[in-house]
């Protein structure tokens, strides 16, 4: 579904992401793990038009998408989340989710302003997608409260509900766990399996291990850049290279 | 429908009519001038926030009433066309050069984009004060032509040789201009704007192509200010390169900032006040700029969310003192 090769990128004289291959296959639910600074933020960039590689490819779908703008991407089947909280913060939550059904509503400048028949339907079937995106997820809130208003952990859920709107084939989730509090983590980390259920592939970029190890049928830890090891959750723990990536290499710590 | 869904459409008949009638009640020509005035600042006002709706702000209005202005009056007297048939075009002329720039500009962002349309506004003074063979460089056109009358036997005989035509004229435009504002900005193109607005990342990562849109908001509200380019070249008969650019750019958007950016109303209430209060003080005109770069930073300091957020804000203050009490 997504294979990326020789995925490179530089920041000035500093490779951010060195020679990445991966691939990754329909139904999969895979994990990017790493040290702070590995990468992980940048790879998301890359295959979502953020950041242009300086060298390499990206392929969704047997169509190559490299350098494409981030909405161009979208549009193929690829929608990510952000790691700090990126949400519509005037909008309510359900227009938040309204707003992100743009691709189901093919928009047409003289329907808007006349309000047809046909844009009126059209607007009555986003709002049932968008109630029911919004029941999926659990954020039934108050119809009038600004989104900004939500406690963190329910803006983190919103970002994912937001992007599931945009009805992707593969999620990129960057940290959809960090900050939330233990109660809330046990949520989202069902929320996403609920998702993956339903038959979206999810790639997911995480913090927070034991939740990496306890979602993902497969992980890949990056390390200054480079893929370092990859394999089942059992085999990424007992990897040498993952323990010294994370631990250090022991000259120091003794 | 119930009653309450009711006052709102009632109230504002109710004004159409009283705005309507009122040239039967007021026909001193200097009142009328001034509510044509206002009703112009109007359209430029709402506009320039309807640009502002995808989160860019345009300081360079001026440039496209200028821009309407000379594209009209040089339609009608080199081409002899109609008025009626210059003032559409002279819209479409703006929004094409707004397509045109619009590109290139929406890759800057706040500032930036405000900066550069600005720089486009005195561009637009400087090439019509060169060009002189087109514009009649800086002295400027004169002796443009009156609308062309619209007369219908029995019905209707307007000839545009009092003020009161001309006042019925901006009424109907202001209308038509406010309608289609409202309606697109009511649309889930104004929710795609407003989405573009809070975050322009988070709206292509849905798929959104926030470039596109946001030159689309920009040339739309360019062709109003076309529009009312138009219709002022038509209204003074003559205008030079300097009539209209920097100062009313920057004086739409006062208008724009202290009736409020948050609401559809808000630069009508700003627009109707900033132009009615200067009119009051009329001995003290040339301290308008000062006037106005006060009111402005009373209103930023003071009252952020500009003159429409007062009553909320009066309100809250006087529960306040009740509640000490």
């Amino acid at each position: 579904m997504l294979e990326i090769s020789g995925l490179t990128k530089y920041f000035g004289g500093l490779a951010a992401v060195n020679e990445l291959d991966l691939d990754i296959s329909p139904g999969e639910l895979v994990g990017l793990i790493g040290p702070n600074g590995a990468g992980k933020t940048t790879v998301f960039n890359l295959i979502t038009g953020f950041l242009r590689p300086t060298k390499g490819k990206v392929v969704f779908n047997g169509r190559d998408v490299t350098g494409q703008k981030p909405h161009f991407i979208a549009k193929t089947g690829i929608v990510r989340t952000f790691q700090a909280i990126t949400i519509f913060a005037n909008f309510s939550v359900l227009e938040n989710v309204i707003a992100a059904c743009y691709l189901q509503a093919k928009l047409n400048l003289g329907e808007a302003i006349l309000h047809t028949s046909s844009s009126r339907k059209k607007e009555e079937r986003v709002l049932d997608r968008a109630l029911e995106i919004v029941h999926f997820v659990g954020l039934d809130t108050p119809k009038d409260t600004p989104a900004r208003s939500l406690p963190h952990g329910y803006k983190k859920i919103l970002g994912i509900a937001i992007s599931m709107a945009a009805d992707p084939e593969l999620l990129l989730l960057d940290e959809p766990l960090s900050g939330m509090n233990a109660e809330e983590v046990n949520r989202a980390i069902a929320l996403i399996r609920r998702i993956w259920e339903r038959g979206t592939t999810i790639f997911l970029i995480e913090h927070n291990m034991r939740a990496a190890m306890n979602l993902c049928q497969r992980i890949i830890v990056l390390e200054t850049g480079r893929k370092i090891a990859e394999g089942s959750p059992e085999e990424v723990k007992a990897n040498k290279k993952v323990i010294q990536a994370y631990l250090g290499t022991g000259k120091h710590a003794t | 429908m119930s009653k309450r869904k009711l006052i709102k459409p009632l109230s504002y008949g109710a004004l159409l009519v009283v705005l309507f009638l009122l040239p039967l009640f007021i026909a001193q020509p200097y009142v009328l001038h001034v509510l044509i005035m206002v009703g112009i600042n109007i359209i430029l006002a709402s506009s320039l926030r309807f640009i502002a709706t995808s989160g860019q702000i345009s300081l360079g209005h001026g440039g496209m009433v200028s821009v309407g202005a000379f594209t009209s009056a040089l339609l009608v007297m080199k081409l002899g066309l109609s008025f009626w048939a210059s003032l559409p075009l002279a819209g479409v002329a703006t929004m094409i050069l707004a397509l045109l720039v619009g590109y290139p500009f929406v890759r800057l962002k706040g500032i930036y984009f405000a900066m550069i349309t600005l720089f486009l506004a005195e561009f637009i003074r400087l090439t019509a004060e060169q060009w002189k063979r087109l514009t009649g460089g800086v002295a400027g056109i004169i002796a443009i032509p009156r609308p062309n009358a619209v007369i219908i036997p029995g019905l209707l005989n307007v000839d545009f040789t009092s003020k009161v035509d001309f006042y019925y004229l901006v009424l109907v435009m202001v209308v038509v201009t406010l309608l289609i504002l409202y309606a697109i900005e009511s649309s889930r193109i104004g929710m795609t704007f407003f989405s573009i607005q809070q975050s322009e990342f988070l709206a292509e990562s849905i798929g959104i192509n926030s470039s596109s849109f946001r030159v689309l908001a920009f040339s739309i509200g360019c062709f109003f200010a076309g529009i009312a380019g138009a219709f002022y070249s038509h209204y003074f008969t003559a205008m030079s390169p300097s009539s209209f650019g920097f100062l009313l750019g920057i004086n739409v958007f006062i208008y724009m900032v202290v009736g409020g950016m948050l609401r559809f109303y808000g630069p009508i209430i700003g627009a109707f006040i900033l132009t009615v209060v200067p009119e009051l003080a009329r001995e003290v005109k040339e301290f308008e700029p000062f006037v106005f770069a006060g009111i402005l930073l009373l209103i930023i300091l003071f009252l952020p969310e500009g003159l429409i957020s007062l009553p909320q804000r009066l309100n809250r203050i006087i529960k306040k003192r009740f509640s000490h009490a």
